[in-house]
């Protein structure tokens, strides 16, 4: 599903944000990414959903080298790919279902099914009752939760998460854990950017270490 | 596929259009005021220019004839006169008439001329030019011809206000070109402004995998609604202050040349309505695209 082989990230800069990246992530695995803050975790998540292209190497997702990708195709790539941001990126002015239903109505899906589409995210992530509500009534876990409804909104192959439990208490981050577990048994290929070293040991994935910009291990069922 | 989405545009457009109803009245009201301008300096123009072409059409030739014209030779030098190119107007003044004028002119002081038993005045012919510019080398041409005495055009003064007239002409095209730039700059940031604000939604879209013209649509239909709008408004406020405007000056100077023919300033509402909407399709479609490549 992705595939990157001798990917290099610099920044204007001059920061290494990656260097030499070699990974293969197949359909339907859970990758946690971690290492400490500046590691490069969150530039990875963007050679993705190409946020960015990588300044030497090449990407491969879902059989695209995004690299070479033009620019008029990078929609359809992104329709194939969720994203939770670490800062939400929420629109606060509109409800819960309109901050979900406004993606969906800029890919061009009908009235039917966004409502279709809406209820059912909504259900999953147990936000239904609270449909009406802006998003800065909501608690920390809630709004990530709506971020993650948003993000599978349409179905995504690949859902990419970046420290959705940077901010919570452990129980909320272990409900958010079940979360995407849930949606990865479904088939989604979740790459989770992460330093929470309790969710990480307990939940036994393939774990990738970055440290400055290197892939210094990578285990599966591996541990912070 | 643009047709299909239509709908969903303009809705979005007008969506955005209530949600942000302070900032969009804001903006309207900023870009109205720069139309003003701009719009006061096009009535100052156009009746400047009209005002220029009032004094140039004053500018004549006159030529002076032999006294010993026969009426054949008068025929045919009118002829000759009529032939030549850019020629306006050409009036024939008799001796008898050019005295009547001169004893109208004198008034209470005409007893002077009853010293003089014959006539002293020459016939003549008034002649208005199509283009000033081309005053003095008709009179060098006319001038050639027989039975013509003397040939006069006020040379000094025609110069002088050509001149004058060419130079005032290109420092007001240079000083509305200045004004136009200067507008769309202002508009243009004004837009951006607005599409600054929804930067967030725009980045939301573009990641969601929405296509740049499904984002630029909504935001292009409002610019151009911000852009129409401002123009019909400044158009209005324009169209009323000018009318008050000439009125006073008329009551003051009751015989000034001024432009109130509504078929005249047709051009200057027109050319505010496309100042303003253009600008505002572009300078929101460019705005856009800069928070597109995210
Ligand atoms: N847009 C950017 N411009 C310049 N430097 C950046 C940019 N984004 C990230 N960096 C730098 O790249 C390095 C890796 O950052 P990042 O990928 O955000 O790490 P992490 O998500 O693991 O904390 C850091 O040193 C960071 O300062
Ligand atoms: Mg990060």
């Amino acid at each position: 599903m992705i595939r990157m082989f001798h990917v290099h990230k610099n920044y204007p800069n001059k920061i290494q944000a990656l260097r030499d990246i070699n990974i293969h992530i197949k359909k339907g695995e859970f990758v946690f990414l971690i290492g400490p803050t500046g590691a490069g975790k969150s530039t990875f998540l963007k050679l993705v959903y190409r946020g960015i292209v990588p300044t030497k190497g090449q990407v491969i997702v879902d059989g695209i080298n995004i690299a070479r990708l033009k620019p008029g195709y990078i929609p359809y790539l992104r329709r194939n790919i969720g994203i939770v941001f670490q800062d939400f990126k929420l629109l606060y002015d509109r409800t819960v279902y309109e901050n979900i239903s406004f993606g969906l109505k800029a890919i061009g899906a009908t009235n039917f099914e966004i409502r279709q589409q809406v209820k059912k995210v909504l259900n999953l992530v147990g936000l239904e009752h609270k449909k009406k509500t802006k998003p800065h009534l909501l608690s920390g876990g809630e709004q990530q939760k709506l971020c993650i409804a948003r993000a599978i909104a349409n179905e995504p192959l690949i859902l990419l998460t970046d420290e959705p439990t940077g901010n919570l208490d452990p129980s909320t981050s272990w409900e958010i854990m079940k979360l995407l577990f849930h949606i990865n048994i479904r088939g989604t290929t979740i790459i989770m950017a992460s330093h929470d070293k309790l969710m990480i040991d307990k939940a036994k994935k393939r774990v990738v270490r970055l440290e400055r910009g290197r892939i210094i291990e990578d285990t599966q069922r591996g541990i912070y | 596929m643009i047709f299909e989405n239509m709908g969903f545009y303009f809705r979005e457009a007008l969506l955005s259009f209530r949600r942000s109803a302070l900032m969009s009245m804001a903006t309207i009201l900023s870009i109205t005021t720069i139309l003003i301008i701009v719009g006061v300096f096009l009535l100052i123009s156009i009746n400047s220019s009209l005002f220029l072409k009032n004094l140039e059409s004053q500018l004549e030739i006159v030529i002076y004839l032999e006294d010993n014209i026969s009426k054949a030779e008068l025929n045919n030098l009118k002829d000759n006169i009529t032939s030549i190119g850019g020629i306006k107007e050409v009036k024939f003044v008799s001796k008898e008439e050019a005295y009547q004028r001169l004893l109208k002119n004198l008034g209470e002081q005409k007893d002077i001329l009853s010293a003089i038993e014959v006539n002293p005045l020459p016939a003549s012919f008034e002649i208005q030019v199509k283009d000033p510019k081309l005053i003095e080398q008709i009179a060098n041409q006319i001038a050639e011809f027989k039975k013509v005495e003397e040939v006069e055009y006020g040379q000094e003064i025609a110069e002088k206000l050509l001149n004058f007239t060419y130079i005032f002409r290109r420092a007001g095209m240079l000083v509305l070109a200045l004004l136009v730039f200067a507008s769309i700059l202002i508009i243009s940031n004004i837009i951006k402004i607005t599409v600054y604000a929804r930067r967030n939604e725009i980045e939301i879209m573009s990641l969601a995998g929405a296509t740049s013209w499904f984002i630029k649509w909504p935001f292009i239909i409002e610019g151009f609604l911000q852009g129409f709008i401002s123009a019909i408004l400044s158009i209005i406020i324009l169209y009323n202050l000018y009318f008050f405007a000439t009125n006073k000056v008329h009551q003051v100077i009751p015989f000034l040349p001024l432009v109130v023919d509504n078929m005249d300033l047709l051009p200057i509402g027109i050319a505010i309505v496309l100042l303003g909407s253009f600008v505002g399709i572009l300078g929101s479609m460019f705005s856009v695209g800069k928070y597109l490549d995210v």
